[in-house]
């Protein structure tokens, strides 16, 4: 039992670094356009995409594949607010919902298209091999640059953040208005919030994707899926807080782990279950999150 | 300067107002409210030409709702599969019509509608199948089921605004699709289904007429129930939920009713897609099911029935490409840009969602208004429906 | 017994006291009018009335029986109607369906029979939109009946809700700045017009407003709130010249500037707003 468990939160950590990184794009998203972005995981599925198509079609240099992987979901990242958030600003929230609803879906469905010759694919690992095994639990190379790039991202957001740019950012998203009278561009501050979470939710795709084979939609209801464990970890973290939304992606992780225990063998699709519980209690018990101190931390 | 004010209200020396002498103001104060050049011209009626060219296309109109898919009066010949995607396109227009009573009356987002159509389709066929009933009885209790799973989702949830409440729905959606459904004993699990049709209806033809009767009788009550009190109610509570509570309206018991009323269509639409299908997989209600609902309810146009029910019979037809091969566009498509018509659907409706919320937020029922107009005997006014007549800011977060 | 007795009302957001151990009562058939500058608390105490915010202490009774723990619709059941002060209304659809919405508890059918169509209905719906033409022609409002709410300016818009409240059939009525937006003309009919309505309905009015002839030129009883706190009240002409009253309202000291405080006379046309 102790050695399940300890599988689960191992397993669950690892699984969480993919969920917390696309927890980090939502919050930076919502935050900025209060919008809670469906596509958010699709940036990161187009990112895989593209780099599959760099290194495995073009046979690139693997590093030269994922920067056309990250370069790809940032472009869609910036194509959407252009073309969908923008226009839209003055629609009410569930609107823009919808909208990036449609991004999703759009990406989704050229994916499915152009992916029609051979529908399951599998995009080879930054390195190959298991890095350890606690409790019998197999931690491989991948998933541990998960993990590191996870960490250095947030750190790199932490002082992005205390920054003069993160704090014109941070003006911006507060009061608009005033921001633009002391001579930041509102315009430019969505465009670079939607940049830097694209290249978030690709970080996300292009390293959770090698883990499994991937098909169109890998990170929104594929077998990777991360939209919803994202959303409830940015949930967690009150939709605000990034440090919030990254310890939120890790123990969503582990939840969702725990849906496969050996006392839920007879429970088909445990996962889902842990998570639609998880929403609920959570949502209706402190519904301002669990990470949220009194003042919200950049 | 001198007089004291009383210590409490008590003490003071209030007796009944007098009453006031008859003081009738005249009554000039509204009138310039109102453009008054339009009443004094006789209202519009069409010429007989008029009248020909408009009943000309009511019959048409219904001639291909009626007629042609029963190869009634009809030099063509349809065959059985374009019939069954006629029987889709009306049950699609159901489920449609279901989501419009969330998003557009109560203005609650539902990403997690494909279990609500499920859970109907699988008591329906368990009904059926498993306990040997009649079509006529798996139909009720669907109904009855899928309000009540609607109710409990909408009861433990109201608590929630918008977005959350989106959230919610979602998650939802994925627990019935992966746990719900994957019970095996219910829903048959991968092996799926075979649900019989009811007796009479088994051939595909009066089959589509049986989803027709469906939908009229759901589009009957969608019309009732917005001229009647829940619709106000509902009207008022989401464009302003504080005017409907002071109107003495309970916000929270219309919102739950609206949830019943569509889980109910909902169900009905499901139990009549497992008789369509009849081969029923859990995987059929996948999330990007859900998806394609959202899209054709918002592309139809939210509070317009009959933009709603034309979305979903278009997106029902984009799906498996069925459009593109009626008319005869696979050659074209597949030449020109190398997109197959299976995924014609798939690339075009998101595109076209993204075009609506845009441009024409009323969705189609903003853009044939002109039409709608016109054939209900009123002169044809390209601006009829015009944006603002249409809440851009429709739904609440 | 008074109809509505307000009691010790605290209302605190945070650390802000929006409203501090106020009282009040309106009794039967008066109007009360309730003045007061900018963020006095006017507004809360009617929200604490109908029930959209909870007092944080204080005992809100009507007609003798507690109210503070009823839902708002229960409220509106019970008799208290209410305007709101930017105006309250159904925006994207026209008057009369405004009017025949608000009579929702009037309605003697379910809703779900509503929704099946059954033939009763049908009659019931008549006997409501005829109700609501009534009330429209009792406020002048009949020629505006099928225009929309949002093509309407913004005087007509008060007076439509004032006839919107009356569908509700309410015992109490709260109105929320009735004559905001008006000039004085249209503000003194305004008066005639509840002075009316009062006899024609036998109801208590607890009115919000700025327009002091207004308030004076119907006003049986009248409250002063400032920071929160009841600074006077009384007669309308005993209110209106109290010194602190008009301190509240000038920011300057009383016996100076005596003159300029005397307010005009409720029926001297003027433009005088405080």
């Amino acid at each position: 039992m102790t050695t399940e468990l300890g599988i689960a939160v191992v397993n669950g950590v690892f699984r969480g670094s993919v969920y917390a990184l696309v927890a980090l794009g939502i919050v930076l998203i919502y935050r900025a356009s209060g919008v809670f972005n469906f596509a958010q995981a699709e940036f990161g599925t187009t990112g895989l995409f593209a780099a599959y198509i760099g290194i495995e079609l073009w046979q690139w240099p693997y590093w030269l594949g994922l920067l056309f992987g990250l370069a790809a979901a940032v472009a869609m990242g910036l194509a959407t607010e252009r073309l969908v958030i923008n226009p839209l600003r003055n629609s009410s929230r569930v609107t823009l919902l919808v909208g990036t609803a449609g991004v999703a879906l759009a990406a989704i469905g050229i994916q499915f298209w152009q992916s029609n010759e051979q529908p399951i694919r599998s995009m080879p690992k930054l390195v190959e091999g298991v890095a350890f095994q606690p409790f019998g639990a197999a931690i491989t190379y991948q998933h541990l640059i998960t993990f590191v790039v996870l960490i250095v991202v947030a750190l790199a957001l932490a002082v992005f953040f205390r920054s003069p740019s993160g704090l014109a950012i941070q003006a911006a998203q507060q009061e608009g208005t005033a921001a633009e009278l002391v001579g930041i561009s509102v315009r430019r501050v969505s465009m670079m919030t939607w940049g830097i979470a694209a290249l978030l939710g690709g970080l996300a795709g292009v390293l959770s994707g090698p883990n499994l084979t991937f098909t169109a939609g890998f990170l929104t209801f594929g077998a990777g899926a991360a939209l919803l464990p994202g959303f409830m970890a940015a949930v967690l973290g009150g939709m605000k807080s990034m440090p919030g939304a990254l310890f939120g992606g890790l123990l969503v992780g582990v939840i969702e782990q725990f849906g496969n225990l050996s006392i839920l063998s007879d429970v088909s699709g445990g996962g889902a279950m842990m998570l639609f519980l998880f929403l609920l209690v959570v949502l209706l018990l402190r519904p301002q999150g669990l990470f949220v101190r009194k003042a919200v931390a950049a | 300067m001198t007089e004291t004010l009383p210590e409490t209200p008590e003490e003071s020396t209030r007796e009944l107002p007098p009453v006031e002498a008859e003081q009738v103001t005249e009554a000039t104060r509204v009138t310039e409210a109102v453009d008054d050049t339009d009443d004094d011209a006789a209202p519009f009626r069409p010429g007989i030409g008029g009248w020909i060219a408009r009943g000309l296309i009511w019959a048409l109109l219904a001639w291909v709702v009626f007629a042609l898919p029963g190869n009634i009066l009809s030099p063509f010949e349809l065959g059985v599969s374009d019939v069954g995607h006629a029987s889709k396109a009306a049950i699609f227009a159901i489920i449609g019509l279901s989501l419009n009573v969330l998003i557009g009356y109560t203005g609650t987002i539902s990403l997690g509608h494909q279990a609500f159509v499920g859970v109907g389709a699988f008591v329906s066929a368990y009904v059926v199948v498993d306990m040997g009933l009649e079509f006529w009885v798996a139909v009720p209790i669907a109904a009855a089921v899928g309000g009540l799973q609607a109710a409990l989702l909408g009861a433990i949830s109201l608590r929630l605004t918008g977005l959350y409440f989106a959230l919610v729905t979602l998650a939802y959606g994925l627990f019935a699709e992966e746990t719900l459904f994957g019970i095996t004993a219910f829903t048959g699990g991968e092996g799926g289904k075979n649900v019989p049709r009811p007796l009479g209806f088994e051939d595909d033809y009066t089959f589509y007429y049986l989803c027709l009767a469906f939908l009229a009788a759901v589009l009957w009550v969608d019309w009732r129930l917005m001229r009647s009190k829940g619709g106000r109610a509902l009207q008022a509570l989401r464009e302003n939920p504080r005017v409907a509570s002071s109107y003495g309206i309970n916000v929270k018991a219309y919102t739950l009713m609206a949830f019943v009323v569509s889980g109910i269509f909902a169900s009905i639409g499901g139990a009549l897609l497992a008789q369509q299908s009849t081969f029923l997989v859990p995987k059929t209600f996948s999330f990007q099911l859900a998806l394609i609902f959202i899209l054709m309810t918002v592309v139809g146009g939210l509070r317009n029935r009959v933009g709603v029910v034309i979305g979903s019979v278009v997106f029902a037809l984009l799906e498996e490409g069925t459009l593109v091969h009626l008319l005869h566009l696979e050659g074209i498509l597949d030449s020109t840009i190398g997109l197959p018509a299976e995924f014609f659907g798939l690339v075009i409706g998101p595109i076209l969602l993204l075009l609506t919320i845009t441009l024409y937020p009323g969705g189609i029922g903003q853009q044939i208004a002109p039409i709608a107009q016109w054939l209900r005997g009123r002169k044809f006014d390209i601006h009829a429906g015009k944006v603002t007549e249409v809440e851009v800011t429709d739904v609440r977060a | 017994m008074s109809v509505l007795e307000v009691r010790n009302l605290s209302v605190h957001f945070g650390g802000v006291r929006a409203l501090e151990h106020v009282s009040m009562e309106a009794g039967e058939w008066e109007i009360v009018g309730i003045i007061g500058p900018n963020g006095a608390g006017k507004t809360t105490l009617f929200n604490c009335i109908t029930g959209f915010y909870r007092p944080s202490k204080g005992k809100i009774r009507y007609r003798g029986k507690s109210i503070a723990r009823l839902p708002v619709h229960k409220r509106t059941a019970l008799g208290i109607g209410r305007t709101f002060q930017n105006v309250g209304l159904v925006k994207n659809t026209t008057v009369a369906e405004n009017l025949v919405t608000a009579q929702h508890l009037e309605i003697n059918y379910d809703p779900w029979a509503g929704m099946l169509g059954g033939p009763a209905t049908f009659a019931e719906e008549s006997r409501l939109r005829e109700r609501a033409d009534q009330l429209l022609e009792l406020l002048d409002l009949s020629d505006v009946a099928d225009a929309r709410v949002a093509d309407l300016p913004y005087g007509v818009l008060k007076r439509v809700e004032i006839a919107t409240v009356l569908a509700t059939d309410p015992d109490l009525l709260l109105l929320d700045e009735p004559g905001s937006g008006m000039g004085p003309e249209e503000a003194h009919a305004l008066g005639d017009t509840l002075l009316e309505l009062r006899k024609e309905f036998g109801i208590t009015i607890v009115m919000i407003d700025h327009h002091v002839p207004l308030v004076t030129q119907v006003s049986d009883y009248v409250y002063c709130l400032n920071f929160g706190e009841v600074l006077a009240e009384g007669r309308p002409e005993a209110v209106r010249s109290h010194p602190e009253v008009v301190r509240a309202y000038l920011g300057e000291e009383p016996e100076a500037e005596a003159e300029t405080a005397s307010v005009p006379d409720a029926d001297a046309v003027s433009e005088e707003y405080v």
